[in-house]
């Protein structure tokens, strides 16, 4: 709650340049006068399942799909008092140029199946199901993810996506029947009924996209109703989190990005007339740690190499260019040659939007010119072969992440391991303990629902 | 199946079955939030007590969940949820049945029924439809759900690092389903599941409302009722499975199935009194061992892929490059 006072009060002095060049307020407030940090981090654990950034090359890469992978990173993460286990979803499979996109990992069970399963051999971790709104039954929907929370003792959580684009509605009924403007209404409509029915109300609904009538018809769980995570970034997006969510999944993990969409957040949230404590931030975060800082270094690289071959720094120019460039050297220059469509978009199913093609691979090649970068050093830049945010040290990402703690910037991370299912190991082994010891990580759970392991006020 | 038990089912009744590939016993479970602190319980006991096969009706919390709760707290008994196949989404559907499949190590099957109750359709939005247009939708649903399934190649993970591919889409194909009321394109989102096809059974109770087609030409077959609910004669029960076995028309009985169970008047005693005597005298399948998948439980043959040249996923490559 925003009331309480944080875990541990900072010294100006002992924050970073880069962090007490963004405080404008006391330890109570450091970010923004209606904010109270609670000095507590949570971690979610994020199997993406179709991503570029798992390696997949390795002899100890495991099956994607094998219920022992799944059982084994859930097993190191609840070892590690993670709040949540959370999968992504991707209602069709990824296309390249007309083609499924060979080179990434693709292929994973469903969400909700998985996690009913995962629920009977955990005993704490939160389970969190991303599911989208446009291609769901509000009840349907309601009834499966009160399933889990019952069947896991209210550890259910629902990330709520809305991704619209009628090429995935390709694999539904309705095809692609919401325009873009529209998907947060509805979505907005779709949550208003799946809270009705947790509620055990009766649904009458007329509205735009549905007409609905059901009862609600099942115990309320230890928590009260599933957890609601949003990812959508937009001010839209922004704006329906903070009215509807109890936790935002964000894109800004950087500490000044971070700083910036608190006090969004928070603005919002006050707006809404909701407490800015009951919502929470996660950033999704890529962690890479090693004993030293310039092993860490290294090891960025080394996974960088891993995850983006010759293939993968092709590919990723060709969503921009909209052509075939597979003639191109990845050891030499960017493309000298025009893309084909002004507007492009990233491999399909990704679901996030660019620039205009035209201006940006223009910029492309002027910047990799500049820096004498061939396509697949310039391909593993765009991925982050520098240093990132939690990438470094065990002892310097502790001491970082503490910082961000302290401050309120976030209230914990969303990690996504890049090797399954050894991918939280060193997490688990050395970078929690040194956060533990900073006073900024749980050393228990908290209780036994995901609500409670979050920090969240009860219902 | 042992010749003992033949001889002895041959000596109680005197009708010698020659069937090998004998039902395999089932027991129906009700997923009511009434009994979710017994069930994983009362999914272990039943399965060390032989069955072969555990099904979940709609008792409010979703049957395929329930199933795959009862996955990793079992290891030989299969899962078939049982649940509707009209007023879904059925890339939805088939998604979550095969993923209970690879969760379940190729246990899983699925009770295809159509909902009849008009506060379902109302619950998603849709009209109630007539008994042709609800067995056409099945059907529909069904022959879409297989080719979902079906889409992934068994080895299309190929994870060829020399060339940087994790995955071929010349081993993937399009599900290309349309359908009266829907389409669907695929591929599917989740590889191929330990049986390829999952078993698709019709209890008896359901065969009105899922129509003949998919009762008898779409299925795998048949699921023999047996309301135990008012306990249980054995030999009764017995007489009854005999008979359904001799029936030489009709979809062949792949379950039979002890449905209305009182779970409060020693459920464990009566499966096991049943199952006693429908072992002695031959008439259901052996217990399943570790290994068995459904299908093998079920003596259905290994599910090849039906590999569809029309269908190709990379048939946007192939027209790409012809042109070029
Ligand atoms: C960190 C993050 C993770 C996301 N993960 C998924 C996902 O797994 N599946 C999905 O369909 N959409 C996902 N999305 C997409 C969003 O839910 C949302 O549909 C999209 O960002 C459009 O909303 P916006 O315009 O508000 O950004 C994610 C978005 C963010 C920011």
């Amino acid at each position: 709650m925003s009331t309480t006072a944080p875990h541990r009060p900072f010294e100006r002095t002992e924050l970073s340049a880069e962090a007490a060049a963004l405080v404008t307020g006391p330890a109570e407030h450091p970010l923004h006068p209606d904010h109270t940090p609670t000095g507590q981090l949570s971690f979610g654990a994020f199997f993406q399942g179709v991503n570029s950034s798992t390696i997949w090359r390795l002899p100890e890469s495991g099956d994607q799909v094998a219920w022992e992978s799944f059982e084994a990173l859930v097993a190191t993460a609840e070892r590690g008092k993670f709040a949540a286990f959370f999968l992504g979803e991707g209602l069709r499979l990824r296309e390249h140029r007309g083609v499924p996109f060979e080179l990434d990992v693709a292929g994973r069970p469903d969400a909700q199946t998985l996690l009913a399963a995962l629920a009977a051999v955990t005993e704490h971790i939160g389970l969190v199901a991303t599911q989208n709104t446009t291609y769901n039954d509000p009840v349907d929907l309601a009834r499966r993810l009160q399933t889990l929370d019952l069947l896991s003792g209210g550890r259910a959580g629902w990330n709520v996506v809305t991704t619209d684009n009628a090429w995935t509605g390709e694999n539904f009924r309705r095809g692609g029947y919401l325009d873009h403007e529209d998907r947060y209404v509805h979505a907005e409509a779709f949550v208003q009924i799946a809270e009705q029915f947790w509620r055990g109300e009766q649904i009458e609904h007329e509205g735009a996209h549905y007409s609905v009538r059901a009862q609600g018809d099942l115990p309320r769980s230890a928590q009260g109703r599933p957890v609601l995570f949003q990812a959508g970034a937009s001010p839209t997006g922004q704006d329906f989190a903070a009215r509807t969510a109890d936790v935002i999944f964000s894109p800004h993990g950087a500490l000044a990005a971070a700083v910036d969409f608190r006090r969004s957040i928070v603005e919002r949230t006050v707006a809404a007339g909701r407490d800015p404590g009951s919502v929470k931030i996660l950033p999704g975060a890529e962690v890479v740690l090693a004993a030293t800082e310039q092993e860490a270094d290294e090891k960025v690289r080394w996974v960088r190499d891993l995850q983006i071959g010759p293939e993968q720094a092709i590919a990723l120019l060709e969503q921009y260019w909209g052509r075939d460039l597979s003639s191109f050297d990845p050891e030499g220059p960017l493309p000298d040659v025009e893309p084909e469509v002004a507007e492009s978009g990233v491999t399909r199913g990704a679901g996030f939007q660019f620039a205009k093609a035209q201006e940006l691979t223009r910029a492309w090649r002027e910047e990799a010119a500049e820096k004498g970068q061939s396509i697949l050093e310039f391909a593993r830049v765009q991925a982050g072969s520098r240093r990132g945010t939690f990438t470094g040290s065990y002892d310097a990402v502790a001491e970082r992440l503490a910082e961000f703690a302290r401050l309120g910037a976030i209230d914990g991370l969303n990690i996504t391991p890049w090797l399954i299912p050894s991918g939280l190991d060193d997490i688990v082994d050395h970078l929690i303990p040194r956060l533990q010891e900073r006073g900024v990580y749980p050393t228990e759970y908290a209780g036994s629902t995901l609500r409670e392991n979050l920090g969240l006020p009860a219902l | 199946m042992t010749t003992t038990a033949l001889d002895l089912g041959a000596q109680s009744a005197g009708v010698p079955l020659q069937r090998s590939d004998l039902p395999v016993l089932a027991v129906d479970l009700i997923s009511d939030p009434s009994v979710l602190e017994r069930i994983g319980q009362l999914a272990q006991d039943l399965e060390r007590s032989g069955v072969g096969a555990l099904t979940l009706s709609d008792g409010g919390l979703h049957p395929i969940h329930v199933a795959s709760y009862l996955a990793p707290l079992t290891r030989t008994i299969a899962l078939l949820p049982r649940t509707d196949a009209v007023y879904v989404e059925p890339f939805h559907l088939a998604t979550q049945l095969m993923s209970l499949d690879h969760l379940s190590h190729g246990r899983a099957g699925w009770l295809l029924t159509a909902e009849t109750d008009p506060a379902v359709p109302a619950s998603v939005g849709r009209a109630a439809l007539g008994p042709e247009d609800t067995a056409r939708e099945a059907a529909d649903v069904l022959e879409a759900a297989r080719l979902i399934w079906d889409s992934w190649a068994q080895d299309a993970v190929v994870r060829d690092a020399a060339r940087g591919v994790y995955v071929d889409a010349a081993r993937l194909q399009y599900a290309d389903f349309e359908g009266e009321t829907f389409s669907v394109r695929g591929p599917a989102i989740t590889p191929r599941s330990p049986q390829g096809l999952l078993p698709v059974l019709v209890t008896d109770v359901d065969r009105a409302a899922v129509g003949e087609r998919v009762a008898t030409e779409l299925a795998d077959g048949r699921v023999l009722d047996l309301d135990v609910s008012t306990g249980a004669r054995p030999g009764a029960v017995a007489d009854t499975v005999r008979q359904a076995l001799t029936e030489t028309t009709g979809p062949v009985v792949c379950l039979v199935r002890l449905v209305g169970l009182d779970l409060d008047a020693d459920p464990l005693g009566t499966v096991a009194e049943l199952t006693a005597t429908l072992r002695e005298q031959g008439l259901i399948a052996a217990a399943p061992s570790a290994e068995q998948s459904l299908r093998d439980q079920l003596s259905l043959p290994t599910a090849a892929r039906t590999a569809d040249p029309a269908r190709r996923s990379d048939r946007g490559r192939l027209t790409s490059e012809d042109h070029a």
